[in-house]
């Protein structure tokens, strides 16, 4: 073991190879980290943070895109919702229509077919009134000349006699 | 062994007064960073200035300790 | 620590443990002697130092994917913090951008270098001697000074400095030469025996407490008393390497962030 001759001042006194060998040193350091070391991790940071910032903006397109794909979904169902609700709208009154129109097809229909069942009992009605008219004429007259028998053979009083029955008759009918 | 080396002092009297010379020091130490702190907890968003001023409290405190460092190596 | 080397000289007469000294601090040279370039136990480690940091790092750099790896990972955290916590925390993104390579330089470098310290085979920081820390602080010392110069001129900045406003004249009388003082020659050199008293100091923790270790548990004739107290040193001396750990980080982030502070000084408040 050497001798603690040294003094303590001796670590505070700068030796001109330590200076030489710290100012290499500190010179290559230096330039390592202003020339390749910070640069390169400055590059590398940066990149990531707009590889980071491309992301986020393309989510963000992404995102409005389907913001965009939904909306127009969205109108498309509304409109076809509409456009359904009007069709069965539309369905329902043309079949109400058809209904209401078909109604007043039979309605028309039986009254027509009422009418001409009208019509025809008419008709035949008048036609045995007619005939009855006469049978009853020539009947009464017929019957009246066998009662009465010769009394009246005289034709005058025979028709007058024979109008005034029938009137009679028709005055009573109406 | 007898008395008188039995109360032989070893050492140098220069250790001892650098240990008197970082009581200063140590006490000042304890209150700046304290006080730092205590208001860095008051104002959490001005801790970077804080934290500045206290680091050059720190450079002027400590040059008293290391003043008493090299005094107890330099002066024999 | 002149009077651990005087414990050192008694104790040693009496055969006791091989203490370290502050002759540690000054080798011998061992390479080109008297010359300018001769080299000693301190700058060797200081050397390999530098050529392992500048492989590691270089070969991580020119590796460095976009996708980091677990150590790009770490060496990203490193650079941020000193961009982010260091530079721009004191100085602001805008002021800081120009000095973040300088100030990653002197935080890493010294560093690597304060944990030489603790390196098996160094056992001793590159930074302890007392040049290498005050070429940094004259680095720093000389970038503030420019600054100065450049941001507000060199009369504007002495005025400031020196003549500080808001103080009655008289106290300049004091004040001023103090301050002048400050700017030349307490800056640089309290940063260089900040970081040179704590590797003396650690290194000269760390060797006590393994030499008493060393003493009790191996060279102690008394075996049964020796080899408890020994384990109590080796364990002290495990626990102040884990400390030197710490203060070879802490020293680092002091000098790097106490370099931005004097630099931002030179710079007008805005």
């Amino acid at each position: 073991m050497t001798v603690a001759a040294e003094d303590g001042i001796d670590l505070f006194i700068p030796h001109v190879y330590d200076m030489v060998w710290s100012a290499i040193i500190l010179v290559i350091v230096a330039l390592f980290f202003y020339k390749y070391f910070l640069p390169k991790f400055n590059a590398i940071f940066d990149e990531r943070s707009s590889k980071i910032e491309g992301g986020i903006e393309n989510a963000k397109k992404a995102q409005k895109q389907a913001d965009e794909a939904k909306r127009k979904y969205e109108d498309q169902l509304s409109t076809a919702r509409v456009e359904a609700s009007k069709i069965r709208d539309d369905a329902r009154a043309e079949a109400s229509h058809i209904i209401a129109d078909a109604r007043s097809r039979a309605d028309a229909e039986a009254s027509q077919i009422s009418q001409s069942a009208q019509r025809s009992i008419e008709s035949q009605h008048q036609q045995a009134l007619v005939k009855l008219r006469g049978e009853v004429g020539t009947l009464a007259a017929a019957l009246a000349g066998r009662i009465l028998g010769a009394k009246l053979q005289d034709g005058a009083v025979q028709s007058q006699m024979i109008d005034g029955l029938l009137d009679e008759i028709s005055d009573n009918k109406q | 062994m007898n008395i008188i080396t039995l109360a032989e002092v070893a050492g140098n009297l220069s250790v001892i007064g650098y240990g008197l010379g970082t009581l200063g020091p140590g006490i000042g130490l304890g209150i700046l960073f304290g006080k730092a702190m205590e208001s860095t907890a008051r104002q959490p968003e001005m801790s970077g200035k804080i934290q500045t001023i206290m680091f050059i409290g720190l450079a002027l405190v400590e040059v008293l300790a290391l003043i008493g460092f090299v005094a107890a190596l330099v002066i024999k | 620590m002149v009077g651990v080397a005087g414990i050192h000289m008694l104790i040693a007469a009496q055969g006791g443990p091989d203490l370290p000294t502050v002759d540690d601090f000054l080798p011998p040279e061992i390479l080109f002697q008297g010359t300018p370039f001769a080299i000693n136990r301190i700058i060797l480690v200081r050397i390999v130092a530098t050529v392992a940091m500048l492989l590691i790092l270089g070969v991580s750099a020119h590796r460095a994917k976009l996708i980091p790896g677990r150590w790009q990972g770490v060496l990203e955290m490193g650079v941020s913090f000193v961009r982010d916590n260091i530079v721009y925390e004191v100085m602001g993104a805008l002021r800081g951008r120009r000095y973040v390579p300088m100030i990653a330089t002197i935080f890493f470098t010294i560093l690597v270098f304060n944990l030489c310290g603790i390196v098996p085979g160094a056992n001793i920081a590159a930074t302890a001697s007392v040049v290498m820390p005050l070429v940094f602080a004259l680095w720093t010392m000389v970038q503030y000074w420019i600054a100065a110069v450049r941001e507000k001129g060199l009369g504007r900045f002495i005025r400031d400095e020196v003549f500080t406003p808001g103080v009655p004249w008289p106290v300049y009388i004091l004040l001023a030469p103090i301050q002048i003082l400050e700017l030349l020659v307490i800056r640089p050199l309290s940063l260089t025996i900040r970081l040179f008293a704590n590797m003396i100091s650690g290194h000269l923790m760390v060797a006590t407490c393994l030499a008493f270790a060393q003493y009790w548990m191996i060279e102690s004739a008394d075996k049964l008393m020796g080899i408890p107290v020994g384990a109590t040193w080796f364990v002290g001396g495990l626990l102040m390497t884990c400390f030197e750990a710490f203060v070879a980080f802490l020293q680092a982030y002091v000098f790097a962030i106490l370099s931005t502070v004097y630099i931002n000084l030179s710079y007008p408040e805005q």
